[in-house]
């Protein structure tokens, strides 16, 4: 019975449930989420790829004509990547809504999915 | 007839029961989400009340896995004789007004009678799933009615006692008259009474034949479908049984201020169970479960000795 | 086996246990009288992919080890591998390393409390202290950027700075555990059907815990007075004053009370750790490859002891990289536990030295009749799977 009173004491206490989809949680500064790579700043370095623990990370072409594509089904958000890179071209922002209702034809394919970071291309 | 069928149908019958049976599941799981600082139920209806009714449909809709092993017979009877046997119990509670839509004397025998047969049935259950946990689940079904039943019947026979009376209407029908609810002479029969009918409706801390980190769901392990959803359905009148029997025995039942026009009876009755019904679910929130030797020792230790000291009082003040 | 005792598995599915293990209780009544204990179906070849990874990529692999405890196996790649590298992290990095590996056993501890409440049936217990854990979560990932795999190390430092708003909201964060912790302790203490279940359940004594090398707070609720964080100091566990915790009930209302005392303990500590926060560089470069070497550093994780080994070839990548988990050490213990016991008691039992399963499972090919054993390759397991019906 030692608890009656902390049970009580809760029943007038709003509950510390968030009723998720309806009302987010505060988002907490720094949170590491979405990786955006700023293809301008990229020099094809490809320290991320190769620092990259869940090889999240492509690169299509060479150098400074490349592309990037990123993953987000593979990566483990642990920002090794935007450490790694010598120019500052990657940042992780605290977006986290990263699932989508688009369909995809499997499961399997999820991991297969990627954002791309094209580079302008000149006439 | 037609009135009496009516009746037997709706209102107090079988409609009436669903429909405060489902209630009374979202109440508790409710005020016990609440008291734990949680939510409970909340998308299905308003404020999750249709979530039960949800959960039962959803149920039967689902398939029914019979396992090979299993002895068929009592398997597919169990759930049906265990929300018949609730439901018929329920026809002895008086709702509508101070008599019971069944009654005579003797019924309160005759009510201990149906509620060991609710355990004999859960024990039926675990025996003819053939599976382990639903084995020693059923086995330990079995045992607690050993440790609460005798204080249960004990508690019951304080009310009985003071109304000079073995039905539970002609009890009610006293409290009425007399404007005196049991429960002022009965304070440690009621308190053994709440106790011992968690152990019958196997809540928190008496949730052994079910524990479910123990022994997955205990003696339910193996039912599922049409079975599990009869099940629940059963559990949940056995809580307004719980509830109700309470209320008639302790609390006068529906007396109260103008219970002599219709539905004020009703409204009286209604108000009483859902405060036993609270008082019941935050208990659940209060403990952690026994072990079955704990349980069954502690009924005989402490329950019963009570409950004699109980009637002993009420032998020596009304003389 | 004479005709009254039963066979009764527990695991590898069974809702007592959070990860599948096996173990299979020979019971005579409801009382048990031997257990056989079956490890290795989430064996996930951790220690192999550690060889395919740079140390870099092996600083975030080590985290996946064990969620609740990734803080505690990162400490210790580092602390392995800083020596080889001949390194050393500036001490402001130290010191935010222990307080986000105290952070961490705050979490650990207070996510087993509300475990062990759920295994004694008493889910109200367990939901409190879980609701309280998230405050610790929140700290940590406002210090490091993730709830859980902190990823808060680097080789040589740490990857981020604490400022003064966190420091603040830190403390406060810490108090209000604090207090929560303190409560928790007088309701366990006063609360008469925990104390039932609790206490003189799954006994082990002094000797054998010391005998059976069991570690963490299964060996220290067992009064054998054993903390690495004492024994053998690593970040600036040397500089910070700090009790060794020891009950000598011998039973899980002694585990009970150990973590619950650690709780506080910890946030002590975080507490003199934010006061006496030096100033400096976070962190030194490192790099990247290894000289020939070997190396074994210990870390005390929330659950016990945590070794591990690296041997290096010269390259950037580890020639062999071994982790024990503190699991391991407990299984032995865990056995005598449960002998002499009821099956009711089976899952408080097994809750009670925490264990994590898939950090421990490892697999080993013995054969049991002549305990002869043998390496397989992976084509060689292939082949056995396929004639064994496997796809």
């Amino acid at each position: 019975m030692a608890m009656e009173r902390e049970l009580l004491r809760h029943l007038v206490k709003k509950p510390a449930t968030i009723i998720y989809p309806f009302e987010s949680p505060e988002p907490i500064e720094g949170t590491r989420a979405k990786v955006e790579i700023d293809i301008l700043k990229c020099i094809g370095c490809g320290t991320c790829i190769h620092d990259c623990p869940a090889y999240a990370l492509e690169m299509v072409g060479k150098g400074l004509t490349c592309d990037m594509k990123w993953y987000p089904g593979r990566c483990v958000f642990c920002g090794q990547c935007v450490e790694s890179c010598p120019r500052n071209a990657i940042k992780q922002t605290a977006e986290h809504d990263l699932a989508t209702t688009e369909s995809v034809e499997s499961a399997g394919m999820m991991s297969e999915r990627f954002v791309e970071f094209n580079r302008p291309k000149k006439e | 007839m037609i009135i009496e069928i009516l009746k037997l149908l709706i209102i107090p019958g079988i409609f009436f029961l669903f429909t405060l049976a489902l209630f009374y599941q979202w109440l508790d799981r409710r005020f016990l989400a609440r008291l734990q600082n949680r939510r409970g139920p909340m998308h299905t209806g308003s404020h999750g009340t249709l979530q039960p009714l949800a959960d039962f449909i959803k149920l039967l809709a689902k398939e029914d896995i019979e396992p090979e092993a299993v002895d068929k017979p009592v398997f597919r009877g169990v759930p049906i004789l265990l929300s018949t046997i609730s439901i018929t119990a329920l026809f002895f509670i008086p709702i509508w007004g101070v008599k019971a839509f069944v009654h005579f004397e003797g019924d309160l025998i005759f009510m201990t009678f149906l509620m060991t047969l609710i355990a004999i049935l859960a024990f039926l259950g675990g025996w003819s799933s053939t599976n382990r946990f639903s084995t020693i689940g059923g086995l330990r079904a079995a045992m607690q009615t050993l440790g609460y039943e005798v204080p249960l019947s004990l508690a019951f026979i304080g009310p009985a006692i003071v109304a000079k009376s073995l039905s539970i209407s002609k009890i009610v029908e006293w409290q009425a008259s007399t404007g005196i609810w049991a429960i002022i002479l009965n304070p440690l029969g009621f308190g053994i009474a709440i106790i011992a009918l968690l152990a019958e409706l196997e809540k928190v801390p008496f949730d052994l034949p079910e524990a479910e980190t123990e022994l997955v769901a205990g003696w339910q392990t193996e039912f599922s479908g049409r079975k599990l959803a009869l099940l629940r359905f059963a559990f949940d009148l056995e809580l307004v049984l719980a509830a109700g029997l309470i209320t008639s025995l302790f609390l006068g039942g529906p007396a109260g201020p103008f219970y002599n026009i219709p539905w004020v009876g009703v409204i009286w009755f209604f108000i009483k169970t859902t405060i036993v019904v609270l008082i019941l679910s935050n208990l659940r929130g209060l403990f952690a479960r026994f072990r079955i030797d704990q349980m069954v020792s502690g009924c005989w230790k402490y329950l019963v000795p009570l409950a004699i000291i109980q009637i002993i009082f009420l032998q020596l003040v009304l003389g | 086996m004479s005709n009254s005792t039963y066979k009764v598995p527990i695991g590898p599915q069974h809702p007592a246990l959070k990860e599948p293990e096996n173990f299979l209780l020979t019971v005579d009544g409801e009382e048990i009288i031997d257990v056989k204990i079956r490890l290795g179906y989430v064996h996930r070849g951790g220690e192999k992919a550690f060889e395919n990874r740079t140390y870099v990529q092996g600083l975030y692999l080590i985290e996946r080890v064990c969620g609740i405890c990734a803080m505690a196996h990162q400490l210790c790649y580092v602390n392995n591998l800083e020596p080889m590298m001949d390194v050393e992290a500036p001490p402001r990095a130290q010191y935010i390393r222990t307080i986000v590996a105290e952070l961490e056993r705050v979490h650990s501890h207070l996510l087993w409390l509300g475990v062990a409440a759920h295994e004694i049936g008493f889910d109200t217990l367990f939901m409190y202290c879980w609701r309280d854990r998230e405050v610790s979560l929140d700290l940590m990932e406002m210090i490091t950027g993730n709830r859980v795999l902190h990823a808060a190390n680097t080789i040589g430092g740490v990857r981020r700075d604490l400022t003064a708003d966190m420091i603040s909201k830190t403390r406060k964060g810490i108090a209000l555990l604090k207090k929560r912790t303190e409560y928790y302790k007088k309701l366990v203490l006063a609360e008469k059907t925990i104390l039932k279940r609790a206490l003189g359940v799954g006994i082990l004594s002094t000797k054998d815990a010391a005998e059976l090398c069991a570690v963490g707070p299964t060996a220290r609720a067992s009064n054998v007075k054993k903390d690495v964080r004492k024994d053998d100091p690593y970040s600036a566990y040397d500089e910070i004053p700090f009790n060794l915790i020891t009950y000598d009930l011998c039973d899980v209302a002694s585990r009970v009370l150990v973590r619950v005392d650690e709780l506080i303990e910890s946030a002590n500590i975080i507490e003199y750790s934010l006061d006496h926060l030096p100033t400096g560089p976070i962190g030194v470069r490192a790099p990247r490859s290894i000289p020939p070497g070997e190396n074994v550093s210990i870390v005390e994780a929330p659950r016990g002891e945590d070794i591990h080994y690296c041997k290096s070839n010269g390259t950037d990548k580890p020639e062999r990289y071994k982790v024990r988990a503190p699991t391991l050490g407990n299984w032995a213990s865990m056995a005598k536990m449960l002998i002499g016991g009821y099956v009711a008691d089976v899952p408080i039992t097994l809750a009670a030295i925490d264990p994590c399963m898939s950090c421990t499972d490892r697999v080993a090919f013995i054969d049991a009749n002549s305990g002869k054993n043998w390496i397989w390759s992976t084509e060689q397991i292939k082949k056995y799977s396929k004639k064994n019906g496997g796809r």
